[in-house]
């Protein structure tokens, strides 16, 4: 069984929703396991001779798995899809713990010129052997397809023909839309609940915390699945109120730093609620004050810098919990401080900054920052934003947590008009999963030289090389301001 | 009860397709998993009859995987459904599993082969979670959310939420084409849209080894340290930096009520830090009015109160997990004095020995921090709780408690002596020895002998007299062996050679018309000799060691070895 199934929530506004979850799991997690094995036969068939107990060791490995997944659901087939790796349709997820296998076995595959590569009934030890010796031996001087139809050649001729090789292909067009669907529903049922929760606490109620641990375990899923298309909706401008979008937001961002550094489920679970929730005392602010445009007076500006404290009454309001969400409590307290402590609200009795706190505290500056708000009608760049958390330390950020930030999002974080030495315009559409390519992001060309705009475009991979030139088929030059073009960068996103 | 499969499509009019394999081995199935859960519900997993369930309930599932590596099973309101078919329809929703699943949104599972390994495990345990489950607590979705599970997956709807605005695709107004980019003035470089390469640091952007475990650090710390300490300092500490009346009373509401929440989910160690605190901040905050005042103060004394602290006795009895000691005795060092007679009281009620156990030590050192509260105790006129406060005394040897355990050693009860005279030769000072003197002819046994043993353990001269008597009357003539044996090994530490005399008569003296003492007390005399030592004690030893008696000469021998180690 295979299905391209993306966990997530959602149908129209104010319907009842439905979704399926659980579908990918077993792919998901036997797929790891898998891919481990094919990447350990891999380095060890490099290494050594065919009869060294290591590679006999590792060959018995990847038979096991081989035959243990196909067993189950009766295909195999790995395949890699712009940065991502699909086995039979489901994509598996990327983490610390496994990001360079991943790497290693992308570039594999480009440098065989193999998109795709399926496993059928009699791939036993020996086959496997000719397989990996043949396939990382490819001379990479040709074309991708004068590289992979050699390899199948001399597969044929050592009488292999378990293995089915295809092209590479472009990013999975089918999957993106999909994940992009998927996503549009998480975030459009997030902010309404969000909208739901605050307005509820506005009119005195206690909203049920029920509501927010759903949308944020969709988000979490999501996330987990394809992070990109969620990242993608952050850049959304106007969809609803700041404070509702901007919550959204920060936990999207917040549960994708956790990702990268390495949190559980349940651990981005636990810090989704915070990110989520971190701004709930602005329900206890008047909205006049909130949402004024001009200079602040001294008793708003206290108003204002309430509502951290605010907001841990507020979570005391909420009803619906046998567990009070302590730490969502310590991260909205917290999330306007420094790493030294310093910063607003005031405390008096010795405290450490939590962890997620200081996730959120990032998260919350680099949205904040680059959206359009009451008081602030012109957005910083991204760039921008991301070069005053790192440089500036009266900004008072983990300067780890920051890193860790910017190599989620890059150099070029997702949403960023940029302009390319092709005079072509684009908009990063994510980052690029190489290490050493963070200032060479997937980008969506929005436009011609002539300044011709394509809708909705299509994506091109900056790590791609021209083979007449053998450099880089396209670079960027500069950053843009789409105001200045009249371009509304969430209009590719959504 | 489970009702008989509805051989027709559920909600069709058409003839629906044939299934593809009789749909008794699936009906057999969900009944087993009805009758598991059910199972579950009532006795543990170590349970024969809990067992013998499980396995019905695992082999079930072959006849299943013998068809089909897919069995996806629709969840209504009171029934299950496969292939057009209902099965497994009860007749009472309460009792049916399908409405456990249903009311919580699930509406379809999808099983396939391997489920019925720990993944059975897991749910079974979430169905029981979930039966029992509060309004409060985690639902189905959450709970099932939590697991991985590799080879169930299930669909549900979810409670509908306000209107959320659809997101649009593009604008229509969007424009078709822009100025030509390569003609588009440059910024200038000073605008933070410009990117200066320089700016960009590209290792900056890759964690190092130090960095990833500083961040694994970080996040460890996060969920070992006390989340509800931390909350309660963020509350006192708003408390005490807001000074609006209105705020401040906003939060001692939410302590009043955290306190109990903290209670009945046994936090004791919060509970302890909130008290804390709250004297704390009621001696530390600006501008407190004389009602919140008041309040903080009621709030750390509520614990206090004999109903309060009662019914947290009684729920700690009750509970299955015995909360770790540190937590209570921070807890009982926040409560005030008068509460170690509510908690003595108590201690003899429990019927949880391990929870008595860490009450015990939990109560020592609230003892031993109210040292009057406990003298006060002693003569408690509640048995129970004047009993403990005894022992109390004793195990902390409170000198200040020796005057009032004095006095018990009168008292018609020989309960209360026998624990008065243990708590005085526990404490063992001059006052205590003295006090305890008259025990040593209390009509109790073991009292005597408990006093006995005390002032020859602590050599305590003054009750020689008492003691010399004793050896002489007729009494101790007529006691057991074990109470001879006590009063002249008194004898023997308290008198010295002064006593040898009297002891060699004893042992070698005859009487009138050449009557001898009985065996036992020319044993205990020899014992009481070789406890002396010394020339005439080894003198007197040596002429009893050809006594006919076996027990005689073993005990003289015995004493000969001690005297002369």
């Amino acid at each position: 069984m295979s299905t391209a199934a993306i966990p997530g929530t959602g149908a129209p506004a104010g319907a009842a929703t439905t979704a399926e979850r659980g579908s990918d799991a077993y792919i998901r997690v036997k797929g790891i396991a898998f891919l481990n094995a094919f990447y350990g036969a891999m380095r060890t068939v490099k290494l050594y001779p065919p009869d060294n107990a290591v590679v006999q060791r590792a060959l018995d490995e990847l038979v096991q798995h081989t035959e243990e997944f196909r067993a189950h659901e009766h295909e195999l087939e790995l395949r890699t899809s712009g940065e991502f790796l699909f086995l039979n349709h489901t994509r598996l997820r990327l983490d610390l713990d496994n990001f360079a296998t991943f790497s290693r076995i992308i570039s594999a595959f480009a440098d065989a010129g193999v998109g795709s590569c399926g496993v059928s009934a009699g791939a036993g030890k020996r086959e496997w052997t000719v397989f990996l010796s043949l396939f990382q031996g490819v001379s990479r001087e040709d074309d991708p397809d004068v590289r992979r139809a050699r390899l199948i050649d001399r597969l044929n001729d050592a009488g292999v023909r378990c293995f089915e090789l295809g092209p590479p292909s472009d990013a999975d067009e089918e999957f993106l839309e999909k994940a992009k669907e998927a996503a549009k529903r998480t975030y459009a049922q997030s902010v309404s609940v969000t909208r739901e929760v605050i307005n509820s606490l506005r009119m005195g109620h206690s909203p049920n915390i029920k509501k927010i641990k759903r949308v944020v375990q969709s988000i979490v899923d999501q996330i987990l699945n394809e992070e990109t298309s969620l990242i993608g909706l952050t850049t959304l401008r106007d969809y609803d109120e700041y404070t509702f979008t901007h919550s959204v937001n920060v936990c999207i961002f917040s549960v994708a730093l956790g990702r990268k550094i390495g949190l559980t489920r349940l651990q981005l679970y636990d810090l989704g609620v915070a990110a989520l929730m971190h701004d709930i005392g602005k329900a206890r602010v008047p909205l006049d004050v909130l949402n004024k445009p001009s200079g602040l007076t001294d008793d708003e500006w206290r108003q204002i810098a309430a509502h951290p404290w605010q907001g841990v009454l507020a979570l005391f309001q909420m009803r619906g919990q046998m567990d009070i969400p302590y730490r969502a409590m310590v991260v909205a307290f917290e999330h306007h401080k420094k790493i030294d402590l310093t910063g607003y609200p005031k405390h008096i009795r010795p405290r450490e900054m939590s962890i997620y706190s200081r996730i959120v505290s990032v998260a919350d500056a680099f949205d904040a920052a680059t959206s359009r708000r009451a008081y602030q009608t012109t957005p910083l760049s991204p760039a921008a934003v991301l070069q005053e958390l790192r440089a500036n330390p009266r900004r008072g950020m983990d300067q780890v947590v920051v890193k860790a930030f910017m190599s989620l999002v890059g150099h070029y974080p997702v949403g960023t008009m940029v302009v390319l030495d092709s005079f072509e315009l684009a908009v990063v559409h994510s980052v690029n999963p190489a290490p050493d390519a963070v200032s060479r992001p997937v980008v969506r060309i929005i436009s011609d030289a002539m300044g011709n705009l394509v809708h909705p475009g299509y994506l091109a991979d900056l790590m791609q090389g021209d083979p007449a030139t053998g450099t880089f088929a396209r670079t960027i030059i500069k950053i843009a301001d789409p105001e200045r073009y009249g371009i509304r960068i969430s209009d590719y996103f959504v | 009860m489970t009702a008989p499969t509805v051989r027709q499509p559920a909600g069709a009019t058409d003839a629906p397709p044939p299934p593809p394999f009789p749909p008794d081995v699936v009906e057999e199935m969900l009944r087993q998993l009805a009758k598991t859960v059910r199972t579950h519900q009532l006795y543990l997993p170590n349970n024969p009859i809990y067992q013998r369930a499980i396995d019905s309930l695992r082999a079930s599932f072959a006849p299943i995987w013998a068809h089909t590596d897919t069995l996806v099973v629709g969840v209504g309101e009171q029934e299950f459904r496969w292939e057009g078919l209902t099965l497994a329809h009860e007749a009472s929703r309460s009792e049916s599993l399908a409405w456990t699943l249903y009311k919580d949104g699930v509406r379809e599972i999808t099983l396939q082969p391997g489920f019925e390994g720990n993944e059975l495990d897991v749910l079974l345990d979430i169905l029981r979670r979930i039966r029992k489950a509060l309004p409060e607590e985690d639902d189905l979705l959450t709970l099932l959310w939590e697991q991985e599970f590799l080879y169930l997956r299930y669909r549900f709807v979810d409670a509908p939420v306000a209107a959320a605005a659809p997101i649009e695709g593009p604008s229509e107004s969007c424009p078709t084409s822009v100025p030509p980019p390569a003609e588009m003035p440059s910024l200038e470089e000073s605008r933070p849209g410009i990117v200066r390469m320089d700016d960009f640091d590209s290792t900056v952007y890759f964690l190092d080894e130090h960095e990833i475990d500083y961040l694994r650090d970080a996040v460890q710390a996060e969920y070992q340290s006390d989340l509800r300490r931390n909350v309660l300092a963020v509350v006192f500490d708003i408390f005490e930096v807001q000074a609006d009346a209105k705020v401040r009373t906003e939060i001692l509401e939410i302590l009043q009520h955290l306190m109990v929440h903290l209670l009945t989910t046994s936090q004791f160690g919060a509970v302890a830090y909130l008290l804390h605190e709250a004297k704390e901040a009621s001696s530390r905050a600006q501008g407190l009015t004389a009602e919140h005042a008041d309040t903080l103060r009621r709030l750390s004394e509520r614990l206090s109160e004999p109903a309060a602290l009662a019914e947290m006795l009684r729920s700690l009895d009750e509970s299955t997990q015995v909360p770790p000691q540190a937590e209570l005795d921070e807890l009982f060092a926040e409560l005030r004095p008068s509460t170690l007679g509510i908690v003595l009281g108590w201690i003899g009620k429990l019927q949880n020995a391990s929870v008595r156990t860490v009450l015990v030590k939990a109560s020592n050192r609230l003892a031993a921090a109210n040292t009057a509260e406990l003298v006060r105790l002693i003569l408690s006129p509640d048995e129970g709780t004047a009993l403990e406060a005894i022992r109390r005394a004793g195990e902390l040897k409170t000198a200040a408690g020796v005057a009032p355990l004095g006095r018990l050693l009168s008292s018609p009860s020989v309960q209360f002596r026998q624990a008065a005279a243990q708590a005085l030769s526990e404490i063992g000072t001059p006052g205590a020895l003295k006090a305890l003197e008259p025990a040593i002819g209390d009509a109790d046994r073991e009292v005597r002998i408990t006093a006995l043993r005390a002032v020859a353990a602590r050599g305590h001269v003054a009750a020689l007299d008492a003691i010399r008597s004793l050896v002489r009357s007729k009494n101790v003539r007529e006691a057991d062996l074990t109470e001879k044996m006590a009063v002249f090994e008194a004898f023997g530490a308290l008198s010295g050679a002064e006593g040898v005399e009297l002891l060699d008569a004893m042992l070698n003296g005859r009487g009138f018309l050449g009557r001898r003492e009985d065996t036992d007390m020319r044993a205990c005399a020899a014992m009481a000799l070789g406890r002396i030592g010394g020339p005439e004690a080894l003198e007197a030893l040596r002429r009893g060691s050809a006594d006919k008696e076996v027990l005689v000469r073993n005990a003289v021998n015995r004493a000969l070895r001690e005297a002369t180690e």
